[in-house]
């Protein structure tokens, strides 16, 4: 039987997770502190090992100085190899494909609501918890956009396995990210003035393009630059490899038009990049794939809430199903939909869950 | 919840009398032992006896012992300051990372490095230094006693076998010394480290006993104290704790040592009534370090679900930074790594008693058979 009076809170030293665990712990909560080892790198000029930022040294000093204020027990636990397969072997992947990928979105439901959970059972542990700002609604056991509308993360959640929503607990979810620091200053927490982190936890320097390159410089010197070509096909420019480039972007092209370009697709079979005006930018239809649903399956064509980037207000679209495929028409066209990233479906604040975007069709 | 500490080769508490003998010298001497007026005399004293003592206990000259600032940097002055360009060091393979990591640093800037494995039993072999000598063999330096499995090593033979091919030796004695009688004056060691905070001192101080006659380099530089080996203001307070605690550790010895491998049986005796699988591992223990493989639960889980009970051990070393890769050691031992994953360290120190000893013997015992439960009613 796992105790349902007992936490295990993943903490990233950050201010998030502090708040998250101190109220818990305010709660009456038997909370247990794990910042879980996801990622290490060698730095190039000292040759050092250094942990990426989400669970750096000062991370994990961050976060059990937070559980020796509260008396609770803290523990790192090591899910490199996990991560690494779940997480990082798919973001690099999705890249050589042509696609932008999410990667936080399987670290979630690989990593925190997968590895996470185990460790859970393993502590007889009923419940998980996170800093996200996100909501659980215990009532219909849905997850529900953090009341923070700047800060909501439950875009990042739509790949969890539904049924651990019931072993969830979010407890920032109804504050504001200025609120959160404002508690944790009073409560004088040791990381209530930790910097939000910006970056993917991996990718040490911000830039993805020296990941890809450390992490698999074979493949990468295998990826030649190749002809950026107009939507007629004519070509308008070489660019210096696909991945380089992502859906919508503008700088850096090269490109000497009087009119602004934007990437519209990558090619990565036939290695051309293709630009387009802006207006071109614009559809009004994706398909999705990889579907996870986290309420019950909705009779299809339904409307929602479609969100198809992190920090995203969303549109308003139709869903709906033809065989294995799912089409979403959107009542107004979408600026650079792209492929890899999550689209979310919400109906109000509830998140009704999501799918990964497929490249477009030329229809 | 009381914890029981049962980690005592990570690091040890302070010993009553240490910390009312630090306390005074804390609170009341503050002087720069290397100034010229009454407060720096005073220091200055309160060293030097630190040093008499410690070189009497050790059975060594007041000449030859230097003040560090732990086990690590010892090994450091000690390797870095004698080796040079084009010499040959042998060391063990499965040496604490002070020495080993040093080692790795030395091959880089041109000192070649024989790193010789331990066998099985997790001891290094005598013949194995021997058949590893160069002509330009300058060094060889191998730990007293392995950190993680508890092993000792023939340094006696060793030494006695360098010294009579001119070869210089060191050892990391860390966890030897405050657990094993050593008289330095009888051996044929040249150099050898060891840290206060495993025998009951404080931590960040050690020592670096130099045989009068070896030469070694500054590695780094300032005021000249410690000869000129480890700059810096001495830690008056530190220094005279290592030494009471020094003191205080061997009077104890050998009382300790009876109770200890009596408390070694009672533990497993006990995980025999309840049928554990496990396997010690080592050979020529030292007494308070057991290694042991428990073939039924990954090592991190029993370490996690002792803490949580109340009962502090180690997984290995370099657990807290969550770097949980099996131990370098068990793979140098020829352990598979599905082993290595499930084997912990418990170490006795002087706190324990009888009742603690039972406590963890049957928490083990509780925690590996509901884990065996648990994985036979998921399988």
């Amino acid at each position: 039987m796992l105790n349902k009076n007992r936490v295990l809170v993943a903490m990233s030293g950050g201010v998030d997770s502090s708040v998250a665990i101190t109220k818990l712990k305010e709660m009456g909560y038997e909370t247990i502190g794990i910042t879980l080892k996801l990622w290490e790198t060698v730095d190039p000029v000292t040759k050092l090992r250094k942990n990426s930022h989400c669970n750096s040294t000062e991370a994990i000093n961050g976060a059990k100085m937070i559980c020796d204020r509260l008396g609770v027990h803290h523990y790192t636990i090591n899910e490199i190899d996990s991560f690494k397969k779940y997480v990082v072997d798919d973001f690099t992947d999705e890249y050589l494909k042509g696609r932008t990928p999410n990667p936080c979105v399987k670290c979630n439901s690989y990593v925190k609501w997968g590895n996470l959970i185990e460790q859970a059972n393993k502590f007889d542990a009923y419940y998980i918890a996170t800093g996200h700002y996100a909501r659980i609604d215990s009532s219909d056991q849905t997850i529900k956009m953090g009341i923070d509308t700047n800060k909501d993360q439950s875009y990042m959640l739509w790949h969890i396995d539904r049924s651990l929503i019931d072993r969830t607990l979010l407890p920032i979810g109804d504050l504001r990210k200025d609120e959160v620091r404002e508690y944790a200053s009073e409560k004088n927490l040791e990381t209530s003035d930790v910097p939000d982190s910006q970056d993917l936890c991996f990718v040490m320097d911000g830039d993805y393009r020296n990941f890809l390159n450390k992490f698999m410089p074979e493949k990468m010197e295998k990826i030649d630059g190749g002809n950026i070509e107009d939507e007629g096909g004519g070509i308008v420019g070489k660019h210096t490899g696909f991945t380089n480039y992502t859906i919508g972007q503008r700088k850096g092209l090269g490109l000497s038009n009087p009119e602004p370009r934007y990437v519209k697709k990558i090619n990565p079979i036939s290695n051309t990049i293709t630009v387009a005006k802006k207006e071109s930018m614009f559809s009004a239809r994706c398909k999705a794939t990889e579907i996870n649903w986290l309420v019950d399956t909705p009779s299809f064509p339904f409307k929602a809430l479609t969100k198809i980037r992190y920090n995203s207000t969303g549109a308003m679209a139709s869903i709906d199903k033809h065989d294995e495929e799912y089409i979403v028409d959107f009542e107004e066209a979408q600026l650079a939909i792209t492929p890899g990233q999550s689209i979310v479906f919400y109906s109000d604040d509830t998140l009704l869950g999501g799918g990964i975007i497929k490249e477009h069709d030329d229809e | 919840m009381d914890m029981i500490y049962c980690d005592s080769a990570a690091t040890t508490p302070l010993d009553k009398d240490v910390i009312k003998e630090m306390n005074y010298i804390s609170t009341s001497i503050f002087g720069n032992p290397s100034s010229i007026h009454k407060f720096g005399q005073e220091s200055r004293a309160i060293i030097e006896r630190a040093r008499l003592n410690i070189s009497n206990l050790l059975g060594c000259n007041l000449s030859e012992i230097i003040f560090t600032g732990c086990g690590s940097e010892s090994n450091n002055i000690a390797m870095l300051g004698l080796l040079t360009r084009g010499d040959h060091l042998i060391t063990s393979s499965y040496e604490h990372p002070a020495v080993l990591k040093t080692a790795n640093e030395l091959e880089l800037k041109g000192i070649e490095v024989s790193y010789i494995k331990p066998n099985s039993n997790g001891i290094i072999e005598l013949k194995k230094i021997q058949s590893a000598i160069k002509e330009n063999t300058k060094l060889v330096s191998v730990m007293y006693v392995n950190n993680e499995l508890g092993t000792q090593n023939p340094v006696d033979q060793i030494s006695n076998m360098t010294n009579e091919l001119g070869i210089l030796f060191h050892t990391d004695a860390v966890q030897a010394i405050g657990k094993k009688n050593i008289s330095l004056r009888d051996t044929n060691i040249d150099l050898l480290s060891l840290s206060a905070h495993k025998f009951y001192g404080p931590k960040g101080v050690g020592a670096l006993y130099i045989r009068d006659g070896v030469k070694l380099l500054p590695t780094y530089y300032g005021g000249g104290q410690e000869k000129d080996l480890r700059p810096g203001t001495e830690n008056i307070a530190y220094i005279h704790g290592m030494s009471v605690a020094l003191e205080t550790v061997i009077k104890s010895q050998d009382s300790w040592h009876e109770k200890l491998s009596k408390y070694e049986n009672l533990f497993l005796d006990n995980l025999n009534k309840f049928n554990i699988r496990y396997t010690q591992n080592g050979k020529n223990l030292i007494g308070g370090i057991l290694n042991i493989t428990f073939h039924d639960i990954l090592s991190q889980d029993l370490v996690i679900a002792l803490d949580m009970r109340g009962y502090a051990i180690s997984g290995g070393s370099a657990c807290s930074s969550g770097s949980v890769k099996s131990s370098a050691t068990l793979m140098e031992i020829d352990m598979d790594e599905q082993s290595a994953m499930k084997t912990v360290r418990i170490s006795f120190g002087k706190n324990l008693t009888e009742k603690n000893i039972l406590g963890l013997s049957n928490c083990i015992a509780d925690i590996v058979n509901s884990q065996k439960e648990k994985s036979s009613s998921s399988a």
